[in-house]
């Protein structure tokens, strides 16, 4: 949970390299279009080889079942949960509670980036206040908040607020900051006023940054919530998982990270759609 | 400094007096980029500023922009101080500057937009410009779809769109090869004719200078430097570009000025050398 700053760093060298279209239209586009077919057979052959090395070990008795559960055995407690409908309130629950969180939380960090990286005066009065916040290891928020919000979900918002805003705001802060200079010299020229600015300069170039953010953030609304959950909750997915850890069920623990999983890989996928179709002016990467 | 006439004061399109632009360096000192500017440039004259590299070249036009404020001195623009952007000026930037998020025809009529004119107003007016530099047919792409010369074209109908009364244009076109910047310089001396604008040229090629100007002014060598000289060009107009070179007015005036210019230059090679060897020692 204080991986935020560390996350911030990290995606500053990657996204750098895409904005220059020299390196980012270098991909050769006719090999890797030959090559993807080979390449998911490979992806299926390396998943089979892991996942059937897995039920083989556990099978033979190399390693516990009942720490790692067979691989047919998870699927199994999945599919028991779906098809029950055991898993969907809990499912709700946390979804309804990550949208809350990485809304309130995004818009907050959006507004305070953009108002903090144009008034240069309240930026350095806030500063380190923002710091020592975002040093605080979040995950001691939790209880705190339990007591404050109570055992619904709003103690979990709180909770993936915290996370999903700093996040959020200080990749606008930087965005905004490192807009081009010649860029905005340009727009004042032709007569920007400072609304104006904001919104056809340094809105969309932020954007690049605030998307990067947004990936990472999507993953810690939902964090939040699983963890806020986890520690106390009357409902939720990390709630359904704390409920079979209770009695010893590592079946259900890990059906409950699986489905996790792939409710987070859809909900990526469709944050990337938005951002191919709001970034549809930077220059093609690949395929 | 040989003017035909002298104006009234506020008559000038752009006027500089004794402007000094003093920068503060990060260790907490300072230095001087330009000291007693004195540059007056009258409506529809094209004057071209040219100077050795480091010379402060960027740092007057900034000036007479309004991006920059003199640290001493004054500017005024048609008899208005300048305060904030220059209204009255457009610019064109030797980096690329076009919105890399707005497609050609958004980016073209950005000015007008901003200014307050209907969308499809300002995409009529965009699209006449186009077809002016030759893009007509380019007016939906994305800036990074275009060729450097393309780009320059774009950038050209996006600064002359609002009719601005003075162009400020930086080494625009230093970027391209040397036959696309000769068509365009041809094409802009050419829209240039049609206006009655003032032009600031700044360069570093004594031959694009000398091409296109009405007065060439140079600028000396190295930190804190002024103005050394000013030539009147009185090459006959229109000039054709392509065959300029051999113009034996041309010839000459290239000779007189380079005379001046050379001193200069050698100037700023050696002290940049000098500053190597002591930085080796």
């Amino acid at each position: 949970m204080t991986v935020a700053p560390a996350s911030k760093n990290t995606q500053r060298s990657p996204l750098r390299k895409d904005r220059d279209p020299a390196v980012a239209q270098r991909p050769k586009r006719k090999r890797s279009e030959a090559s993807n077919f080979s390449i998911r057979m490979g992806q299926l052959a390396l998943a089979a080889v892991v996942l059937g090395a897995w039920e083989l070990l556990g099978r033979v008795g190399v390693i516990d079942p009942f720490f790692f559960p067979l691989p047919s055995d998870i699927l199994l407690t999945v599919w028991v949960w779906i098809s029950s409908g055991f898993v969907f309130p809990h499912l709700w629950i946390t979804l309804q509670e990550s949208v809350l969180a990485f809304l309130t939380g995004a818009a907050a960090g959006l507004v305070l980036g953009f108002l903090l990286a144009r008034v240069r005066f309240l930026e350095r009065l806030l500063d380190p206040f923002l710091q020592m916040f975002n040093a605080l290891p979040r995950v001691v928020l939790a209880p705190i908040f339990l007591l404050w919000f109570g055992l619904g979900i709003w103690s979990k918002v709180a909770f993936g607020f915290t996370l999903v805003f700093f996040i959020v705001f200080f990749n606008t802060l930087e965005g905004v900051k490192s807009v081009d200079r010649v860029l905005v010299d340009n727009a004042k020229m032709l007569g920007a006023s400072e609304k104006q600015l904001l919104r056809h300069v340094f809105i969309p170039s932020a954007l690049t940054w605030i998307f990067s953010s947004l990936h990472i953030s999507v993953g810690f609304a939902i964090t939040g919530a699983v963890v806020g959950e986890y520690l106390g909750a009357s409902a939720g997915v990390g709630y359904a998982i704390a409920q079979a850890q209770g009695v010893f069920d590592t079946k259900g623990v890990f059906a409950g990270m699986f489905i996790l999983m792939f409710v987070v890989l859809i909900i990526d996928l469709l944050v990337n759609r938005l951002e191919r179709h709001l970034l549809r002016w930077r220059p093609v990467r690949s395929s | 400094m040989t003017h035909p006439f002298q104006p009234k004061s506020s008559n000038y399109a752009v006027e500089l007096n004794g402007c000094t632009k003093e920068f503060a360096t990060p260790g907490g000192g300072s230095y001087f980029a330009v000291r007693d500017i004195d540059l007056k440039v009258e409506p529809g004259r094209f004057v071209s500023i040219v100077g050795p590299t480091g010379s402060g070249k960027s740092t007057i036009l900034n000036m007479a922009a309004g991006l920059l404020n003199p640290s001493e001195g004054t500017v005024h623009s048609f008899g208005e101080p300048v305060h904030g952007v220059n209204r009255r000026a457009s610019y064109m930037f030797q980096q690329d500057a076009l919105l890399p998020w707005k497609s050609v025809i958004d980016n073209v009529s950005l000015g007008l937009t901003m200014a307050g004119v209907s969308k499809a107003e300002a995409y009529d007016e965009s699209r006449r410009w186009l077809e002016k530099v030759g893009l007509k047919n380019f007016a939906d792409r994305y800036p990074h779809q275009l060729s450097g010369g393309m780009r320059k074209r774009t950038a050209v109908a996006q600064a002359w769109i609002v009719n601005p009364d003075i162009l400020l244009m930086d080494e625009p076109f230093s970027a391209l090869d040397v036959q696309t910047r000769q068509i365009m310089e041809n094409e802009l001396l050419q829209l240039w004719q049609e206006s009655d604008k003032a032009v600031v040229f700044i360069t570093h090629d004594l031959d694009e200078a000398i091409a296109l100007s009405d007065e060439v002014v140079i600028l000396g060598a190295g930190l804190g430097s002024t103005v050394v000289g000013s030539y009147e060009i009185d090459i006959p107009r229109p000039r054709d570009l392509l065959d300029i070179r051999d113009d034996p007015k041309f010839v000459e005036l290239h000779r007189e000025i380079w005379g001046r210019l050379k001193v200069e230059v050698s100037k700023t090679y050696e002290s940049a050398r000098e500053e190597e060897e002591s930085d080796a020692a």
